[in-house]
């Protein structure tokens, strides 16, 4: 028995894709999927995101009012980008919607100012200085070390 | 093929190696087996506590969760050189990974989830298994996961599925018992029941962990103590076929030490093993 047939891979390819989107990217319920079983499973997956973001952006969820439920709403449906990358859009998102709190605001001013993020691909260490406000939060990074203040 | 205790010595009880727990791993006096999340290693060399724990003849296997070797893709050539890169460092005598796929249409899920039993999802399954013990230097090991939803279309149950793709590989079966209890509960199923249709002679070693309800779901996340239930599954096992190592997976909610040890002391009692905590 070698390789399986190449319509077999072509065909789990599609159907996994399908799966996929309707439990991370907002897809809708594939043929024959029992949609409440579905329903769970999207949500323990972004229960299990929430907590990775958690661990990555601390203060982002240890400030934020039931963090746990802020990112689900705000995850639900968006595909995921890791959990530096999710934390880092959703501090941000917060910021320009002058909601996130002050812990949260000098966590993300920290990291603005550590490394160049452009909202599409893996964050890139600075090697330049730099000075970066949110809120009021004032981070100032020279040589790799950071001080917030505010 | 059919001889697991040449691959998997008598180990006795273990705990997965995370970094959060790593001094109260290194406290076990008893301890000769531990697993490592492969995907975790940093690519220039184990973390020196873990390194320790090698040099002291503890058992190190590296435990892949991202190789999604259900996937329709073939494997990742690079994923599959780190699996077996992690296998040299750690002079481990095999590896393990899941029968899941991780990804799809270029997006990760962010967990492990279930491939469908159908004739032409195992032919693919069997074929990146092939092309993955064929870039190993160690035998393979592969996990049934919990699943929290069925494909449609079955053409096998469970046992059948995982019996056929462990003849048609020679790979080992790491079975985790956690898992085999948090589906049966969510199916309404009898968890031994499934221990009397798996070739129990392939298990190269076991799996326990403890999880939390949600949504009217058992969820096996590791976060929690292990069940009774499980435990009784464990004994259960060992009365029909002792398995040569079972270890504890806590993934979160790290309990101060003591509380670990006495996870680990009820594990060893229920399988009949050393304690290893002192």
């Amino acid at each position: 028995m070698g390789e399986p047939a190449p319509d077999a891979r072509a065909e789990l390819a599609a159907r996994q894709a399908e799966l996929v989107a309707a439990l991370v990217a907002g897809g809708t319920v594939p043929a024959g999927f029992d949609a409440d079983d579905l329903g769970v499973a999207r949500r323990a997956l972004l229960r299990k995101r929430s907590g990775e973001v958690r661990r990555v952006w601390p203060l982002l969820a240890g400030s934020c009012p039931d963090f746990a439920a802020t990112f689900a709403q705000w995850a639900d449906g968006r595909v995921p980008a890791g959990a530096l990358r999710d934390g880092w859009d959703l501090a941000r998102e917060l910021a320009t919607a002058g909601t996130l709190p002050p812990p949260a605001a000098a966590e993300l001013a920290a990291r603005e100012a550590t490394a160049r993020y452009d909202g599409e691909s893996a964050p890139r260490r600075r090697r330049l200085p730099a000075v970066r406000r949110v809120g009021g939060a004032v981070a100032v990074q020279a040589f790799g070390r950071v001080r917030v203040s505010g | 093929m059919r001889g697991v205790r040449r691959m998997m010595p008598e180990l006795g009880v273990g705990i997965g190696w995370r970094p959060e727990i790593a001094g109260v791993v290194r406290d076990l006096p008893g301890l000769r087996f531990t697993e490592v999340v492969a995907e975790s290693l940093p690519p220039d060399g184990p973390p020196a506590l873990l390194a320790a724990l090698r040099d002291r003849d503890v058992t190190v296997v590296p435990h892949g969760t991202r190789l999604s070797l259900g996937g329709a893709d073939p494997v990742d050539p690079a994923r599959v050189a780190r699996l077996a890169a992690a296998a040299d460092a750690l002079s481990a005598p095999l590896v393990s990974e899941h029968v899941a796929f991780v990804r799809g249409g270029g997006v990760e899920a962010g967990h492990l989830l279930p491939v469908p039993r159908t004739r032409d999802s195992l032919a693919v399954l069997v074929a990146n298994v092939r092309a993955t013990q064929a870039e190993l230097p160690v035998p393979l090991a592969l996990e049934p996961i919990a699943a929290l939803f069925d494909w449609p279309d079955a053409e096998y149950e469970e046992a059948d599925f995982l019996t056929e793709l462990l003849d048609r590989t020679g790979a080992l079966l790491l079975l985790d018992l956690a898992n085999v209890y948090a589906n049966a509960r969510n199916r309404g199923q009898d968890p031994a029941a499934l221990l009397d249709r798996l070739p129990l002679d392939r298990v190269a070693y076991v799996h326990v962990a403890g999880g939390s309800e949600h949504d009217g779901r058992y969820h096996d996340t590791h976060t929690d103590p292990t069940p009774p239930e499980v435990y009784e599954l464990v004994a259960a096992l060992c009365a029909r076929r002792r398995p040569p190592a079972l270890m504890l997976e806590r993934d979160g909610h790290y309990p101060p030490a003591a509380e670990l040890r006495r996870e680990l002391d009820a594990l060893a009692d229920a399988a009949g093993y050393p304690r290893i905590t002192g």
